[in-house]
């Protein structure tokens, strides 16, 4: 099953092998950051000064605050590092959640189907109409409550609003394959249904998660960091987070730049690199973009030489 | 792009042309003899939750009440004893109170204002017990039941058409001062319904303006009422209100002369960037915003009378309020602040400067083992963005001594709330704004059985305090009582104060008249501020 | 065409009706939710101030101390009545939120939705074209990078460029023009041009530059993803294919073929971004003050007010499930193919 998972690794070409890779690298450095935060930030992430002596607020960067210092005292790199660690903690729990919630009810429900199926379909078709960023900003703030705040509250938020996407996808996989021959070869000499769920369809409908995955990753990495702007997320003091510090940077006088610019970049950066994963694993697997070679019908040569020349690269 | 700049700065110019044309235009025909100044716009990030009296609680609200209403008595700008204004009441013992309505006084729409509306609009407001209204205020008039809630029996007389007599339930020496804030404010009985509250922009008052405009949450214009017969003069024919969701948004629109005043409420950074600025001056006078942090008696931590103290003598207020309000607060070392009669600095007169040897001593004195563990708590939202700060700053002071090991939490207002009952934190955060200007609204909520926020204190002697306080009419006598009452709260350390906010509103030079309105009342008398330009 | 008409007004009906258990879903959700999550109206309101018997006895006066599912029931009557009722917060009619609020959203995400076009598009069918050139990966990068980039953070990073210049940053207009403006279709900019006001109109267009630029990219990304995905499909349509086998220059092809047929989608793409751009706007709402209806959603969340939340997630509701309905109908219209 694990093999099947990295597949679409295996077979990129060409331009999407250099965009999957492009992807991979940033991501792997952002793993990194996460992962030796404390080795490689100079400071704590709630680290305000040094031997009792506070560190200058608001000064521009320099030599010992490269990216500066913002308005609570904080060292800006040290909390750019550091917001690595606290996004992909969020972002891993809830697209874990969201995958452990939203397949399996996804193939429960469409192999099942029945009335079960109608009602799932219902509620899910509700939610996913639904501006997800307004229900994870409703969902944030009745979860911040009863789970305190912090990483599981952004992290179950989250969840709440990616389960629909899994369950579609998966659902219409599975009621397609219910059908499928190997399906019907499977029930007759005698699997039981727990078993075709999951020796069968799971292992076939798992090869699309990947893309959901890595694009969903994207995808809460920014509404995170909204969550976190709108005074949502996590306290500055409990982890660091990049868009509680750009709240906190929406008003800074005019000409403190550096307090913006850093954090947002961090968010830029990851969500690209995320994206481009997604992309690039996309354009292997959806078959409708792949290039079709052997068709290639030879033209008179003319003024369409320069463009098949494009065509063929 | 170019292009695009030449046509903003025109626009712009135009813009301010046409305002000036319009203040110029509407000075001729203005209302009220007297306002001959020109219109201006005040901006503000408070919002109106109702501009019926009985349906607000709030600073937005009640300014705007008490700029289109008139209560019984007011007071004036910079004072802190309440002065005639549609009545001159007094005291017949401390339980009874007579008002003499001054003749004359109508209502805008015409109709006149009689000792009837008076006991109406109480009445009303005590009946409709709106959620979010004051009516709360008026217990001593109340009958006191939570399900129906009415004036009692024979609370207000009205003799006749001038005069009404109130009968409290129990002595309180501050109903005169209530009876100057806005939940009092007259209105008209043939216009309000009697159990309902009547639509923001239908009200009618007797007030120095009328409302003649209101978008909910946009903006509001007054108007210099013509049959306004108090003791004031507006000075301008028109007063526009806008009503602005973020201070950054206020910052920029009283920076480039969008609004000529902006008041309430503006970040610190913004403050300090205005006046260094030095486009627009930022003008500062006294305040009574209070905030605080509380005991908990119930958990093992808060019960401890050494470590209460031993907190109160290592918080360093002034760096605090440096730190993390970049200057524009003031230390406050007692639970009533500065200006409020029998006011003392109980807490600088115990503990003196801050001090890490002190506090050890206390500590060691009481035999208690350092570091003690201690939970702060605090509301990210609630109390603005600087609150964390305030919160960070505090927890690494007492870290810095050796003496604690702190631990911070926070929660968002509505699970604070519970939270804080429940001993989740040994000391939390609150903040206050007063109801009527008198010592002891810092004391009764705060002091007497647990205070309202429940945090396990009592104390008899405090208590019987408190109740001689109220009863007491000679002034000297009340300050002594309410003095002592402070010197215990320092001693027994329930909650430790930490800082006052100012009345701080930011005003184009061309305003005249911003610095006298700016007092502990927080009432804009839109009446007393002139646009000279 | 004839025959296609002819099953569209049932289909049509059965779409409306089906708003009805969506807005059902979402309303009880949300109805269940805000009684789930700690505090109410009253103690966001005055906890600070009150003892708990006074809390108490306000929650009475709203009617908060009555069973659950009375409240519940009651709420779903007055609903079925279109009676939205009035906020608590603030005593204001939900309907008069949505209009004086929702204007400002409307002319924010039609002036997003059309910038997103004017760069989306020619991007998008660019990239499309010269697939897997320097050109693609730029415009592509381009793409992912404005979809990946917060529109507060992009507000915030142009504020600083722009701010020193004068022009505005923050809000729908100057105080001054709204204090002028009558409201008639609560669309301000609509507003002034009814009223005939030129400076008011500039000074509103002016407003709307930034938190549509910010907005209109966020979009923009998303378009040109969807575009040259769809060039590239119908490049190896089998209708282009055979256009090219009748020996039709490529680039005839491109333009005629393949760029016709590749937009077709482009309506149901913004149809379905709906949500997104409704999403978008709340986060550019809050980064540029808009008086629009996502800020006061946060509000009266912040304010517990659950009159004030039922009704704006409703009109969200209704608003986005009429878009998709809407779209479908453009698409049947144009679209000969589609049958229901």
């Amino acid at each position: 099953m694990f093999g099947r998972l990295l597949t679409p690794f295996r077979q990129t070409t060409g331009m999407a092998r250099w965009i999957l890779l492009t992807g991979l690298l940033i991501t792997l450095a952002y793993v990194v950051l996460a992962l030796f935060a404390p080795w490689i930030a100079p400071f704590d992430f709630n680290q305000r000064s040094v031997d009792g002596v506070k560190f200058d607020k608001l000064s521009a960067p320099s030599g010992t605050h490269w990216f500066g210092v913002n308005d609570q005292f904080y060292d800006v790199l040290s909390r750019c590092i550091w917001g690595a660690r606290t996004g992909l903690h969020v972002v891993t729990l809830s697209v874990v959640f969201s995958l452990v919630v939203g397949v399996p009810l996804g193939v429960i429900s469409g192999f099942i189907g029945g009335w079960l199926d109608r009602v799932l379909v219902f509620v899910m078709d509700a939610l996913y109409a639904f501006p997800s960023l307004l229900l994870a900003i409703v969902f944030a703030f009745l979860l911040r409550g009863p789970l305190g705040g912090g990483v599981m509250a952004a992290a179950l938020s989250l969840t709440v609003i990616y389960i629909p996407q899994y369950y579609r996808v998966v659902r219409n996989t599975t009621v397609s394959a219910r059908e499928a021959t190997y399906v019907e070869a499977a029930r007759a000499i005698g699997a039981k249904n727990g078993t075709i769920m999951r020796r069968y369809l799971f292992g076939n409908v798992i090869q699309s998660v990947p893309v959901i995955g890595t694009l969903n990753a994207a995808d809460a990495m920014g509404t995170l960091a909204a969550l976190g702007f709108l005074g949502l997320g996590i306290q500055p003091n409990e982890a660091a987070e990049w868009g509680y510090d750009l709240s906190r940077a929406l008003d800074d006088p005019s000409g403190v730049w550096w307090t913006g610019l850093y954090p947002g970049m961090a968010i830029v950066l990851l969500i690209t690199g995320l994206t481009l994963i997604g992309e690039g694993l996309n354009e292997t697997i959806n078959p409708t973009l792949r290039k079709r070679r052997l068709r290639k019908v030879v033209l008179p040569p003319q003024d369409v030489a320069t463009a098949m020349v494009e065509e063929n690269r | 792009m170019q292009r695009k700049k030449l046509l903003a700065i025109g626009a712009t110019a135009v813009l301010i042309g046409s305002l000036a044309a319009c203040g110029g235009g509407d000075s001729d025909k203005g209302g009220k003899s007297g306002a001959d100044g020109n219109d201006w716009i005040l901006g503000t990030t408070e919002s109106v939750t109702s501009m019926d009296p009985a349906g607000s609680y709030d600073f937005g609200s009640w300014n705007m009440q008490y700029n289109i209403f008139e209560q019984l008595m007011e007071i004036p700008a910079g004072e802190s004893e309440p002065k005639p204004q549609a009545a001159d009441c007094a005291y017949d013992d401390p339980k009874t109170i007579t008002c003499t309505l001054e003749e004359g006084h109508k209502f805008s729409n015409g109709n006149d204002l009689t000792s009837s509306d008076v006991m109406f609009s109480l009445e009303r407001n005590i009946k409709i017990a709106n959620p979010n209204g004051s009516s709360v205020l008026l217990g001593q008039l109340s009958n006191g039941d939570e399900k129906s809630p009415a004036l009692a029996d024979g609370a207000i007389e009205t003799p006749d058409d001038t005069t009404v007599v109130f009968h409290l339930n129990q002595p309180d020496t501050t109903f005169l001062k209530l009876l100057s804030t806005a939940t009092t404010s007259i209105v008209d009985e043939e216009t309000f319904p009697a159990d309902d509250l009547l639509g923001d922009s239908e009200v009618i008052g007797s007030g120095p303006y009328t409302l003649a405009k209101y978008t909910p949450g946009e903006q509001a214009t007054l108007v210099a009422n013509d049959t306004y017969k108090g003791p004031h003069e507006p000075s301008s024919p028109k007063i526009y209100v806008q009503y602005l969701s973020d201070p950054s948004v206020l910052k920029t629109a009283v920076e480039n002369g969008e609004v000529d005043v902006a008041w309430r409420t503006l970040s610190p950074t913004d403050l300090n960037d205005l006046e260094e600025g030095g486009k627009v001056d930022v003008v500062k006078g006294e305040g009574s915003e209070f905030r605080y942090w509380v005991w908990q008696l119930g958990t093992e931590v808060g019960k401890d009378q050494a470590i209460r103290q031993a907190v109160a003598q290592l918080m360093d207020r002034e760096v605090i309020a440096q730190d993390a309000y970049d200057g524009t607060v003031t230390p406050s070392y007692s639970i009533v602040p500065p200006g409020f009669g029998g006011q003392k600095d109980s807490f600088e007169e115990k503990y003196g400067e801050p001090s890490v040897d002190a506090a050890k001593k206390i500590l060691d004195d009481a035999g208690v083992k350092t570091p003690v563990d201690i939970t702060l708590g605090y509301t990210p939202t609630h109390y603005g963005p600087n609150a964390v700060d305030e919160a960070t700053e505090l927890a690494s002071q007492l870290d810095e001594s050796g003496l604690f090991k702190t631990k911070t939490e926070d929660a968002e207002w509505e699970e604070y709330q519970t939270l804080y009952k429940e001993n989740a934190y040994d000391l939390f955060i609150l903040g206050w704004y007063p109801d009527i200007l008198d010592a002891d609204n810092y004391l009764t909520p705060f002091v007497r059985d647990g205070g309202f926020y429940a945090n396990g204190y009592s104390n008899d002697k405090v208590n019987s305090l408190l109740d001689e306080e109220l009863a007491e009419t000679d002034t000297a006598a009340r300050d002594d009582l309410i003095g002592q009452i402070q010197d215990i709260v320092a001693e027994d350390v329930p909650l430790i104060p930490s800082w006052n906010g100012k009345n701080v509103a930011v005003a184009s030079k061309k305003m005249e008249g911003v610095a006298d309105t700016l007092d502990p009342t927080y009432i804009f008398r839109f009446w007393d501020t002139t646009n000279t330009d | 065409m004839a025959s296609a008409s002819g099953s569209l007004p049932r289909y049509i009906v059965q779409r409306v009706l089906m708003i009805i258990p969506m807005v059902w879903v979402l309303i009880t959700m949300v109805f269940i939710l805000l009684r789930v999550a700690p505090g109410d109206p009253v103690s966001a309101a005055v906890g600070d101030k009150l003892s708990d018997e006074a809390l108490d006895a306000r929650r009475a006066t709203l009617g908060l101390d009555r069973p659950i599912l009375t409240q519940y029931f009651d709420y779903l009557g007055s609903v079925a009545r279109f009676d939205f009722g009035k906020t608590i917060s603030d005593n204001q009619p939900i309907t008069d939120v949505i209009k004086n609020n929702g204007g400002a959203t409307l002319s924010l995400t039609v002036g997003a939705i059309l910038i997103a076009l004017v760069v989306g598009i020619p991007l998008g069918l660019l990239a499309g074209r010269r697939r897997d050139t320097g050109t693609d990966a730029v415009i592509r990068v381009f793409g992912i990078v404005s979809y990946a980039a917060p529109v507060f953070w992009v507000g915030l990073m142009l504020r600083h460029l722009v701010a020193p210049t004068g022009w505005p940053t923050y809000e729908i207009a100057s105080p001054i023009t709204k204090f002028e403006i009558e409201p008639v279709t609560h669309i301000l900019i609509v507003d002034t041009l009814l009223a005939g006001n030129t400076t008011a109109f500039l000074d509103v267009l002016q407003h709307h530059v930034m938190p549509c630029v910010v907005l209109g990219l966020l979009l923009a990304g998303v378009l040109i993803r969807l575009v040259r995905v769809n060039v590239l499909q119908t490049l190896q349509d089998d209708y282009v294919e055979a256009a090219r086998a009748r020996g039709i220059p490529e680039r005839y092809v491109v333009r005629r073929h393949a760029f016709r047929n590749a937009l077709v989608p482009v309506i149901t793409v913004i149809g379905l971004q709906i949500a997104l751009t409704l999403g978008g706007a709340v986060l550019t709402e809050a980064t540029f003050s808009w008086p629009g209806l996502g800020g006061k959603l946060i509000e009266y969340l912040i304010a517990r007010d659950y009159a004030g939340v039922q009704g704006i997630i409703t009109f969200f509701a209704i608003f986005v499930v009429l878009i998709s309905l809407l779209v479908d109908i453009i698409n049947a219209l144009v679209d000969p193919r589609v049958r229901y």
